[in-house]
This record gives structure tokens, sequence and C-alpha cells, in this order.
């Protein structure tokens, strides 16, 4: 026996040391790896600031989801309640009515009620959406503005690599807090332009 | 064993033969739903229709006012219908500090309505929506005070304001159209009521969408105006309420927000009205007076508010907004007939056209803001050639959008008002747009309201203020 030697028991304690060192930056990287991940894609969600947006139609082609998950929301404290409602009907409509041919949705989901005059109510089916948002554009040069388009997170993928942000002509997606995924036009107004303020409407 | 393959096979060339026939007879449709008139389920409010009204019940004095003031903006778009001051004095060059400076405001119900100005006296249809009802309010030019108000009850619900028009003043007489199409007369310096005509009840006036725009005229001491209807145009005697003609309309033309412009033709004077169903000249002289002398519905949209454009040479511009564009039409005389030609028509997005404002021609050139469909000139300021009006000659640019708001020319400047309440001062120019200065005079909302201005002082509103602008050197 030489007396560099090591004893046995001090080889396992620096093999066990070693190892528990090794298995702390595993789990710490492992760790830091996940928060990082997490933060990138779970944290952060894809969506489109509504007054940014050119209503171009891209929203409704380019999505990775078939129909998009892009769809029309409506701010009813924006609403005018209008009979004739830029966002329902076409430009120069035949009759205010809801007969096909003076309908603007090419799939007809925005659904019209009256409620008393001169106030009719506009509610979107969102199965018949497919954020086309030839509403969008019709409401906002003719009305106030209530009908707007949102990525609706009950049917985005939340790529990382978002089709429609990439093609957006108004660089309007951006990512916004999980927490608060929405940015609902009412929302904007009440938060006297705060953004990210989900609100139910 | 190939007697089994044969049967099998038979088998399920025979079933797939009965599933290509199931499909060919499957109605692909069968999923749709039909998108038929009425299911909004649409009735008529005739409470409101039915709705018997004192025009003119109610008077309150609130004090008197002597002004030195002599200046006057006497109807819609000025005394000569072409939204320029004759009669203003130097005003400053552009702004500095405090100025343009606000002398006064006053609060108003929601609207659009424009001010009339007649010697120190500002003349203003309003409406109180917790009084529920439409008053003729005067108020002092110097400062803003209060003099009278000559008002009646009639309900209204709140439709994008509610008050938009601008009264006819006379030295005599000042004439009024409220939000529900009831006309009303009153002397001008005391208020005392002359008479009052219900539209909707005389002459089945269809309210149009979003209350009455139609601005009323007086010409020659005559009450001119377009009930639609069972008339189409009538002519009232302010002294009496005698009405001293009627058009007929067996076209069912509609009351617009549009309103008459007196138009000379040929040497013949006559009314010219852009209706929701056409657009018609009537004699406004002679034994034919009342008269249609022409008329086309060529022109036929659902909202028309700018008023038509008439030019000496026969031509007449028509311009509304949501979605129509805007149509050049010549009228010509030939063999005693007059005969209407359509030069031109497109959207909005190839030329110009307007939603709100009627276009301020301007030694040979013609002025409007484009709608927000215009595609890349929304909201421009933009001028153009009458004989071309497809092509622009300039533009505000990018950075000069003035929403639907008001313009007028006077002392050779151009103001414009955009919706939040910023002023803007150009030089009016055939070459380029000049502007001179610019500021945000207050946090408005919706400021369409015609403009008016007299003794250097600008009367603008938003949806719920009216303020006075010392604009003079």
């Amino acid at each position: 026996m030489s007396d560099k030697e090591e004893p046995k028991s001090l080889e396992r304690r620096r093999f066990i040391r070693s190892g528990m060192q090794a298995a702390l930056a595993v789990s710490l990287g492992g760790l830091a790896g996940f928060s990082l991940l997490k933060s990138s894609s779970k944290n952060l969600v894809w969506q489109l600031d509504p007054f940014k947006c050119v209503q171009c139609g891209r929203c409704a082609t380019e999505c990775v989801m078939t129909p998009s998950a892009v769809k029309c929301v409506h701010a009813y404290d924006l609403c005018g309640y209008c009979d004739l409602c830029g966002g329902y009907l076409k430009p120069d409509p035949n009759a205010r009515s809801t007969a096909a041919e003076n309908q603007l949705c090419p799939t007809a989901a925005i659904k019209r009620k009256y409620i008393e005059d001169p106030y009719f109510e506009y509610v979107i089916d969102e199965k018949l959406c497919i954020g086309c948002a030839k509403c969008v554009a019709g409401c906002t040069s003719f009305g106030n503005g209530s009908l707007h388009l949102q990525v609706r997170h009950d049917r985005c993928r939340n790529c990382n690599d978002c089709a429609i942000a990439r093609l957006c002509p108004a660089d309007a997606f951006q990512r916004v807090p999980a927490n608060t995924p929405y940015m609902i036009k009412g929302g904007f107004t009440k938060s006297g332009g705060g953004k990210g303020k989900e609100k139910k409407g | 064993m190939e007697k089994y393959i044969k049967y099998i096979l038979w088998s399920v060339g025979l079933l797939v033969l009965v599933l290509f026939f199931w499909w060919l007879m499957r109605d692909p449709t069968s999923q749709f739903t039909e998108s038929n008139p009425g299911t909004d389920n649409r009735v008529a409010d005739s409470a409101l229709v039915n709705e018997v009204v004192n025009i003119g019940e109610k008077f309150k004095l609130f004090g008197t006012s002597q002004s030195t003031l002599k200046g006057t903006w006497t109807r819609f778009r000025g005394a000569d219908f072409d939204n320029i001051s004759k009669n203003s004095q130097p005003l400053k060059n552009t702004w500095s500090g405090n100025q343009p400076e606000i002398l006064w405001s006053v609060e108003l119900g929601e609207g659009h309505a424009g001010p009339a100005i007649y010697e120190g006296k500002v003349y203003l249809m309003d409406y109180n929506e917790t009084k529920r009802e439409d008053a003729l309010r005067c108020f002092s030019l110097e400062d803003g005070t209060e003099l009278w108000k000559r008002s009646y009850k009639v309900k209204l619900k709140r439709n994008h304001g509610m008050s938009r028009t601008v009264p006819a003043v006379t030295a005599d007489y000042v004439l009024t159209i409220g939000p529900r199409c009831q006309v009303m007369c009153v002397k001008r310096e005391s208020g005392d009521l002359m008479w009052g005509i219900d539209m909707v009840q005389q002459y089945r006036t269809e309210v149009p969408l979003w209350f009455t725009g139609q601005c009323p005229l007086i010409d020659n001491n005559k009450a001119i105006l377009a009930p639609g209807g069972s008339a189409v145009m009538i002519a009232v005697d302010c002294a009496t309420g005698k009405v001293l003609w009627e058009t007929p309309n067996p076209g069912g033309i509609k009351m617009s927000h549009s309103s008459i412009m007196p138009w000379t033709l040929n040497g013949k004077k006559m009314y010219v009205y852009s209706a929701v169903g056409g657009v018609l000249g009537v004699s406004a002289e002679g034994p034919d007076e009342g008269r249609i002398l022409w008329k086309s519905t060529a022109w036929n949209h659902a909202v028309v508010a700018p008023a038509p454009v008439c030019f000496p040479d026969g031509k007449v511009f028509l311009t509304a907004g949501y979605g129509a564009g805007s149509m050049m039409i010549k009228v010509t005389l030939s063999g005693g007939e007059y005969k209407v030609d359509v030069l031109k028509e497109y959207l909005p997005k190839d030329g110009m056209a307007c939603e709100q404002q009627t276009p301020l021609v301007w030694k040979g050139v013609m002025f409007a803001i484009e709608p927000k469909d215009a595609g890349p000139l929304r909201n421009q300021l933009i001028c153009v050639d009458p004989a071309d009006v497809n092509k622009v000659i300039w533009t505000s640019g990018k950075e000069g959008r003035f929403g639907l708001g008001p313009y007028l020319i006077a002392d050779n400047k151009m103001f414009l008002l955009s919706d939040d309440g910023t002023l803007t001062m150009i030089k009016p120019d055939s070459k380029k747009y000049i502007q001179m200065a610019q500021k945000k005079l207050f946090d408005g909302q919706d400021a369409w309201a015609p403009m008016a201005i007299a003794d250097g002082r600008l009367l603008l509103r938003d949806s719920k203020t009216m303020y006075c602008i010392n604009v003079s050197q």
C-alpha cells in the first residue's frame, strides 16, 4: 500500500459529493430550462392590438387553425346599437334587414336582434366566425369600432412562431401575459389606455 | 372458391354503388340556414310616431342684451351657401400661447346641431334630455349668456346625438327643424311663436336615421322645406304659416340628412335637394314655382348627409357616406325640357367623397375631408379640380387627418375642426397644403357640427359643449 493511496471511504465520499453536485447542477439546469420554457411559451400568449389592426383579412387565411383562432368579439359598451350597422350591413345596403344580400358577414356569424326603437343588438356566433374582419372594417369605418378581432385562446395553439404575427402588416400581434390574455376595446377605454385588461363582454 | 370471391366482389361493388348514389342524393346544404328579412323581429314604434307635439308651447326669458356686433352667419353654410364668410374682420395669421382664446362655452344636450349668428346673438337648436324637450336657445355672442329659449315637449331616445340642424335666421324670423321633423318659426328678436308644422303628422314624413339633419331654408320670407312623405318640397309663408305650395311626391322620395340648396341655371332659379331615393330640382320662381323641373333616381342611397354642390355650368356634385361614394351629374335645358346625365360615379377611394360635411368650392378648386372608407386618403383634406374630381391635386398627408369634422373659410383662412377638438388653420391654396396653425382646444368627442363665424368669433362645438373662440387679430 502506497502513502499516497487514499482510503476507500474517502473515495466513496468524493464520489457521492460529486454525484450530488452533478445532480444539483442537472436539477438547477433543468429548472432554469423549464422556467425559461414556461416563461416563453406558457406565461406569454399571442394577442392582437385592436387599435393597430388594419382589417387586412390575413387572420382568416394565415392561421394554422381552420377556421382561424382569431375571432370577432364585440365590446358592447362601445356599440351604438345602430339600425344602420356598418359591421352587419353591406356598405350602402338595399335595406336595413336581415336578408342575406344585405349582410356583410360571409358566414352570417353576426345575429341581429331588435331591442326597441331605434336600437338593435348584434351578437357573434363564434362557431361561424372565420376572423375575416369584414365586419371590423365596416364597424371601424362607419361606427364606433366596437367589433374587433381577438385571438381566442380556447382555439389558439400558441405556436411560438405565430403564422399570422409573421405576416401582420400592422404589427398588431404581440405577446401578452397569459393571465391577461385579451385586449378587449372596452377594457382599454375603461382602464384609461391600459392594455391587456380582460373584460367579459 | 372463385364463386365466393365473385359474390363478395359483386356485393362490395353493389355496396359502393349504393353509397355513391346515397352521397349523390345527399343535400350538401342541409345544414345551411337561410338569411331572410325579418328575423330580427323589427317592429315600428308607433307610440313615438303618433305623439302629438305642441310645437313652441313654452317660452322662457332669461335676460336681454345690447350688442354692437353686426356680423352674421345666417344659416347652414352661411349666407351664400358656400361656407365662406364674406363679412369677416381680419383674423390672426398664427396662434401662440393660449391663442386662440376660448371666450366662453355652454353645456348642451348631446348632438351635432350648429349655431347661426345674427348681430350679436347666437341661435341654436338643442335637446334637453332631462326635460325631454326641443329648445331653440338664444345666446349673447359677447359672453354666451342665455337670453331666451322657446321649447316644446317631444320624446327622443339618444341615437348618436339628438339635435343636428342649423337654424335659418333673417332680420325677422328664426326657423328650426327639430330631431323628429317638427318645424318652428319664431320672431328673431323676441322669440315669439309664429307657427309650427309637424311634418310627420302633416306630410307623413319618415324621420331619418339618427333624426333630422335637414337644415331649413328661408328664401324671400318663405320657409322652404323638404318633408318627403306626401310632398317632396313645400313653401310656407314665414309671416302667416300658410302653406304656399306643395310639390307632389309620386316617386316616394324620402327625407335625407341633406339640405336644400338654391341654384340658378340658365337664368332659372330652383331648389336642389339630394334626397333618399333621388336628386331633384324644383322651380323657385315664376308660374311653375314648386314644380319639379328635373329629377334623377340614378343617385339613390340609404343615407345622404352632404348638400349638393351646384356649379354654374349645370354640373351638380353629389356625395354621401357609408360606402355610397360620389356622382357628378349634368343638368341641361334642351327644347324647354331639362335633362340629367350622369357624368361620373365612383367609390370613395377613387376620388373626392364626403360622409357628413359638404365640399367647399374656393377659387375654382374644391376641398373636402375624405371619409374613413377612402383607403389611404381616409380623413385627409384633399383638393380637386371640379372638372376632374377623381384626380387629387393635393392632400393634407398622413399626419393631417381630421375625422368627420367641419370646415369653413374666412379672411382667406380655412378652419378645420377635428373630432377630438383640435382646430387647424390652413391657407387655402390650389397647389399645395399650407398649414398655418393648429391647437387642441378641448378634449372633444364627435365635434361634427357645422361651425359659424362672425365678428372674429368662431363658434364650434363637440357633442356636448359649444365654444366661442376668438380668432380675430
